[in-house]
C-alpha cells in the first residue's frame, strides 16, 4: 500500500509500525483478556499522545487533517499486531466524521480545547451498527432547554471507558433519527458491564440505558442517516484497512511458522498442500493491499464513484481476512487454537472487523441499491 | 436384463457401489432395535440440553475466560449423572450396552448447545475407543468397571486418550508419517514392565480423567513399527500433570499437558505391544495402522456430528434471531434474502448429518464393534441380563483365550477394503461435516450483525467452539490425505501418498 505514498506519509506509517512494535506486540495476550484484567490505559494515552486518534480531524480541532489514506496506513500497522487498537482509531474516527459530516467542526474543535486525557479526547460510538437497519435508537424529547434522551443504546463501543458518546435517538416529528452528544458521567446514564465479545477485547463495548439524559443535537434533526452513510462512504475503506492488516498479521505468523515446524520429516511449509493455503493467504493480502491503496486514493482525490469504491472494499477485503485468518489458525495446527499465538486472536478479530458498520447483506443491499439508482456499477 | 455376474462387475468397477452408497448394504442388515435405540438416545440428550446444557453453557465460557485453570468438574459430574459416560460401554464390560450407533447422534444434539460440553462427553468415547482398539479385553474390562463404578459413587472415573506429542500432530495419525516422526515418548522395557518418559499435549479431558490410554514407542526412532499402548492412572509415580492450554474456544473441556517422569507401567497395563503383536497376523506396523484406524473410524465421524451440531446450533440461533429482530422495519425472518440464508444454513446442517450416518453405518458394518451389529449377537446382548454377564464377564475377559479369539476375529480378519472404506469415509465425514459447521457459525455472526459478536447471544461462541473441530482428530488436511489415500488412490496405483 506503500508504493506512492509521499514522505509524510511515509514517516507516519513507520511511526504506526514503531508503535505497534513497542507497545502492542508483546502484551498482547494479556492485553486480550480484558475486561479480566485492566484495560491498558496506558497505551490509549500514548496513542493519543502521538496523534493517532486526530488523524483526519481538522487543523482547527487539533487534528492533523490527512486524507483517508493517512487513516489506513495507520490501520493497516496497527492491526498487523493488534486489531483491537485498531478497532478503537476507528470508532473515534467514525464518530468524529460523522460530526464533521454534519457540519460540526466547531464542536470537535470546542472538545479539543479540553483537558486532553483519551478519556475527554475519544468519542464512543455504536459502530457495529447501522442505526436505520437495526433501530437501536433512543428517544429524544425537547424541551425550553434542550433534548433528553432516553431509552437503550446497546453495544456502544467505548462506552465504558471515555466520557462522551454520539448516539442516535429518534425526535417528534422527522422519519429519521439524528445525532447526539452525551456526556456518558451526566446524571440518568446507567452504563453495563463490558460486553464479553468475539474479538476487540481492549476496545470494549457496553450497553447504555438512558434516563432523561441531555444530548446536544448534533446537526439537523431527522438527518442522522445522511450524515451516517456520508461517513461510511469515506471510512468503509478503513475498515478495510484493519481488514487487511489483520489478515497480513495472520499470514506472516502462518508462514513464520510453517519454515520452523516440522512434520512427516521435513518442514510444513515444503508440502504442497499447505503451501496452496499459504498461497491463499498470500494472494488475498496482496489483493487486499491493492484494493485498500486503490480505494483509499479514489476516496482522497473524490474520483468519480468513490463513495461506492470504498464501501465494495471494505466488503470484499473484510470477508477474505476472515477466510485467511481462519487458514492461519490451520497453519499452526493444534497450536493456532491457543492464545499462546496472536493466530486466535486475529480470526476473532477479522470477525468482527467483518460486523463493522452494520449486517453485511444489509450494506451489500445498499451497494445494488445505488446501482439501481444509477450510480455506475464501476 | 444384465445378468448376475456381468452386473457385479459393473459394480465393482471404481467408485464401487459399495463404497459410495454404503447405507444400502446397512438397511437390511442393521438390527431394527436400532433406530428405537436412537430415538430414546437422542431424546435424553434433548433433555440434557433443556435442563443442564442450555443454562450453564455461557456461564461455563465465561468463566473459563475469567479463570483459564478453572477445572470444570461440575459439570462432568452432571453429564455422569445423567449417565452418558457410561451408557455406550459394552454390557460385556458392565456398560449399559447402548447400541454405538446412537453414540453420534446424541454427539450433535449435545453440540447444537455447546460443543464445550458436547466434547467433555464425547471425548470419554475417544479415550475409550483407543482403549478398545487393542482388544485386550482384560485391560478394557478393568477400566471401563471403574468408569460404571464412578457413576455409581457419583465421583467421575474418565478416560483420556494421549495420542498428540509436541512435535507429532499430524505424524501421530499415520504411519506413513509417524515413521519420519519425531516423536519422544519413550517406552523402555525393564523387568515385569515398561518405563515410560515423555510429554503428551493437547490432551482433551485431561485434568478431569483418571485413566489415561497413551501410545508410545519402544524406539523413538523407528515409531511407526515400535509403537505400544497402555494404560495409566493418573495417581501413579511420575505421571505428571502438566498445563491447561488457554483455549479460544470450547473452553469447558480442558485440553492437558501429560508428562511421563520414569512413569512405571507395569506388563498387566500394556495394552498390546511388539511382543502381542507378533502373535497377529499382520506386520507391527501394519497393527499400528489398523489400531489408529479403529479409533478414527469411531471418532472421526464422531467429529463430524460435532460439525452438524455446531450448524444446527448457529442455524438455531440465527433463526431465533431473525424471528424477533427487526430490520429496516420488517422483521429480519420475513426478508427474502435471510430467508434463504437459513435455508442454506439448514441444508449445511443436513449435508453435515447425512455425512456421519452413512458413516455411523459403515462403523456398524464394518468397524471394530461390527460384531455387535450382527442381528443373533444384537439380540442376543440385548436380552442378558446385566447381572448375568456381570458375574462371567471379568473372569472370561481376562482369558487369554478369549482375547486372542477377539484379535483373531476382529483384527486378522478385517478386510483390507472394509477398512478403507471406513477409514476414507470417517476422514470424509470429519472434514466435510466440520467445514460445514464452521460455514454455519460465521453466517450466523454474519445476520446477526452487532448481536452476532456479543457473547450473550451465543453465535460467537459457535464459532469459537467449531473452529477446533478442523484441527483434532487430524487437521482437516490430514484428513482429505487420508480420504484420498483410502477411497481415490486404490482407483490409481501410481499415485503415492505422503512422498511427495
Ligand atoms: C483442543 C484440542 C484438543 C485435542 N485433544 C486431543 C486428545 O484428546 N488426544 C490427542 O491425542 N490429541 C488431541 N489433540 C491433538 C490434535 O489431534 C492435533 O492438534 C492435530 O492432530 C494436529 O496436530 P498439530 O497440532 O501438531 O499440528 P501439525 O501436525 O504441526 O500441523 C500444522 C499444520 O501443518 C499441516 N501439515 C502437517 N503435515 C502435513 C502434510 N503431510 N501435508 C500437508 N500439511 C501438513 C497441518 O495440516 C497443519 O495445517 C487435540 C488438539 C486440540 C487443539
Amino acid at each position: 500500500m506503500k508504493a506512492d505514498v509521499s514522505e509524510e506519509l511515509k514517516l507516519l506509517d513507520e511511526m504506526a509500525r514503531d508503535f505497534a512494535a513497542k507497545e502492542l506486540v508483546d502484551e498482547r495476550e494479556e492485553h486480550d483478556r480484558f475486561p479480566f484484567a485492566p484495560l491498558y490505559d496506558s497505551v490509549l494515552s500514548k496513542a493519543l499522545e502521538v496523534g493517532f486518534f486526530a488523524v483526519m480531524l481538522p487543523e482547527e480541532a487539533g487534528g492533523s487533517a490527512e486524507p483517508v489514506s493517512a487513516l489506513c496506513l495507520v490501520l493497516d500497522e496497527i492491526c498487523q499486531a493488534d486489531a483491537s487498537l485498531g478497532a478503537t482509531i476507528f470508532t473515534n474516527a467514525l464518530a468524529q466524521e460523522i460530526i464533521r459530516q454534519a457540519g460540526g467542526a466547531s464542536l470537535l474543535a470546542e472538545m479539543a480545547s479540553e483537558d486532553g486525557s483519551f478519556q475527554q479526547s475519544l468519542i464512543a460510538f455504536p459502530s457495529y451498527n447501522n442505526p436505520g437497519e437495526v433501530d437501536h435508537c433512543a428517544r429524544a424529547a425537547r424541551d425550553a432547554g434542550g433534548y433528553e434522551l432516553s431509552g437503550d443504546v446497546p453495544y456502544v463501543v467505548l462506552g465504558g471507558v471515555v466520557n462522551r458518546a454520539l448516539l442516535p435517538a429518534k425526535t417528534e416529528g422527522p422519519d429519521g433519527y439524528s445525532f447526539f452528544l452525551v456526556d456518558l458521567k451526566s446524571q440518568g446514564v446507567e452504563v453495563s458491564e463490558p460486553v464479553l465479545s468475539l474479538g476487540m477485547h481492549s476496545c470494549p463495548a457496553v450497553d447504555l440505558a438512558l434516563g432523561g439524559v441531555i444530548g446536544t443535537l448534533v446537526g439537523t434533526e431527522g438527518e442522522g442517516s445522511a450524515y451516517y452513510e456520508a461517513a461510511v462512504d469515506r471510512l468503509s475503506v478503513a475498515a478495510a484497512a484493519m481488514a487487511a492488516g489483520t489478515m497480513k498479521g495472520s499470514f506472516t505468523g502462518a508462514f513464520e511458522y510453517s519454515k520452523e515446524r516440522e512434520q512427516g520429516g521435513r518442514h510444513i511449509v515444503d508440502w504442497s498442500g499447505l503451501r496452496i493455503i499459504l498461497a491463499d493467504m498470500a494472494v488475498k493480502a496482496r489483493a487486499a493491499d491493492m484494493l485498500v491503496e486503490k480505494a483509499a486514493g479514489a476516496v482522497d482525490r473524490e474520483e468519480p464513484g468513490w463513495q461506492q469504491q470504498s464501501r465494495a472494499a471494505a466488503l470484499v477485503v473484510g470477508g477474505m481476512a476472515t477466510d485467511a485468518t481462519t487458514d492461519g489458525i490451520q497453519a499452526l495446527g493444534g497450536y493456532g487454537y491457543m492464545k499462546d499465538y496472536p493466530q486466535e486472536k486475529r480470526f476473532r478479530d477479522a470477525k468482527q472487523i467483518q460486523s463493522l458498520l452494520g449486517i453485511t447483506h444489509m450494506r451489500r443491499l445498499e451497494f445494488i441499491q445505488r446501482v439501481v439508482d444509477g450510480e455506475a456499477a464501476w | 436384463m444384465i445378468e448376475g455376474l456381468t452386473s457385479s462387475t459393473l459394480l465393482e468397477k471404481h467408485p464401487r457401489l459399495e463404497d459410495i452408497m454404503c447405507s444400502l448394504d446397512t438397511v437390511g442388515k442393521m438390527p431394527s432395535g436400532v433406530s428405537g435405540e436412537i430415538r430414546q438416545a437422542v431424546a435424553l440428550a434433548r433433555r440434557f440440553n433443556e435442563s443442564v446444557a442450555r443454562p450453564y453453557a455461557l456461564e461455563l465460557d465465561r468463566k473459563m475466560h475469567e479463570d483459564p485453570t478453572y477445572v470444570p468438574w461440575d459439570i462432568v459430574k452432571e453429564i455422569n449423572r445423567w449417565g452418558f459416560y457410561t451408557n455406550w460401554i459394552p454390557k460385556i464390560y458392565g456398560g449399559r450396552g447402548w447400541n454405538l450407533g446412537s453414540l453420534i447422534p446424541v454427539v450433535e444434539e449435545l453440540c447444537s448447545e455447546c460443543a464445550g460440553i458436547g466434547n467433555l462427553m464425547g471425548v470419554e468415547y475417544f479415550g475409550m475407543s483407543v482403549l478398545f482398539a487393542g482388544w485386550n479385553t482384560r485391560i478394557t474390562d478393568k477400566v471401563c468397571r471403574d468408569v460404571v463404578a464412578g457413576e455409581k459413587s457419583g465421583e467421575p472415573c474418565l478416560i483420556a486418550g494421549l495420542v498428540t506429542e509436541p512435535g507429532a500432530g499430524t505424524d501421530a495419525e499415520e504411519t506413513e508419517l509417524l515413521h519420519k516422526a519425531r516423536v519422544r515418548c519413550l517406552a523402555r522395557k525393564v523387568d515385569g514392565g515398561y518405563v515410560v518418559n515423555g510429554t503428551k499435549v493437547f490432551i482433551s479431558n485431561g485434568h478431569v480423567s483418571t485413566w489415561h490410554i497413551s501410545t508410545a514407542f519402544e524406539d523413538t526412532s523407528r515409531p511407526a513399527d515400535t509403537m505400544m499402548c497402555f494404560a495409566v492412572r493418573n495417581d501413579a509415580k511420575g505421571f505428571v500433570y502438566g498445563r491447561m492450554e488457554k483455549k479460544m474456544g470450547q473452553k469447558g473441556c480442558p485440553a492437558s499437558e501429560i508428562i511421563f517422569e520414569d512413569c512405571f507401567i507395569p506388563d498387566e497395563d500394556v495394552i498390546i505391544n511388539a511382543e502381542q503383536i507378533k502373535k497377529l497376523k499382520h506386520s507391527p506396523r501394519e497393527t499400528a495402522q489398523q489400531v489408529i484406524d479403529f479409533v478414527v473410524t469411531l471418532t472421526r465421524p464422531g467429529v463430524g456430528a460435532m460439525g452438524a451440531g455446531v450448524a444446527r446450533g448457529a442455524f438455531q440461533e440465527a433463526l431465533a434471531f431473525a424471528r424477533e429482530t427487526e430490520v429496516r422495519g420488517k422483521l429480519l425472518v420475513n426478508h427474502e434474502w435471510a430467508q434463504c440464508l437459513l435455508a442454506e444454513m439448514y441444508a449445511n446442517a443436513a449435508l453435515a448429518r447425512l455425512t456421519y450416518m452413512e458413516c455411523n453405518h459403515i462403523t456398524g458394518l464394518y468397524g471394530m464393534a461390527a460384531l455387535l451389529n450382527l442381528k443373533p449377537m444384537y439380540y442376543y446382548m440385548k436380552m442378558m441380563p446385566t447381572a448375568l454377564l456381570d458375574r462371567v464377564m471379568p473372569f472370561a475377559n481376562r482369558l487369554a483365550a478369549v482375547q486372542q479369539a477377539f484379535r483373531k476375529i476382529i483384527m486378522d480378519r478385517q478386510k483390507e477394503e472394509d477398512a478403507l472404506r471406513a477409514s476414507g469415509w470417517a476422514s470424509l465425514s470429519k472434514f466435510a461435516a466440520t467445514d460445514l459447521g464452521i460455514k454455519n457459525c460465521h453466517l450466523a455472526v454474519e445476520l446477526m450483525g452487532e448481536a452476532g459478536i456479543r457473547h450473550d447471544m451465543r453465535a460467537e461462541k459457535f464459532l469459537r467452539d467449531s473452529k477446533l473441530l478442523q484441527i483434532y482428530e487430524g487437521t482437516n488436511q490430514l484428513n482429505r490425505l487420508n480420504l484420498f489415500k483410502c477411497l481415490v488412490a486404490p482407483a490409481a496405483p501410481e499415485a503415492l501418498v505422503f512422498e511427495e
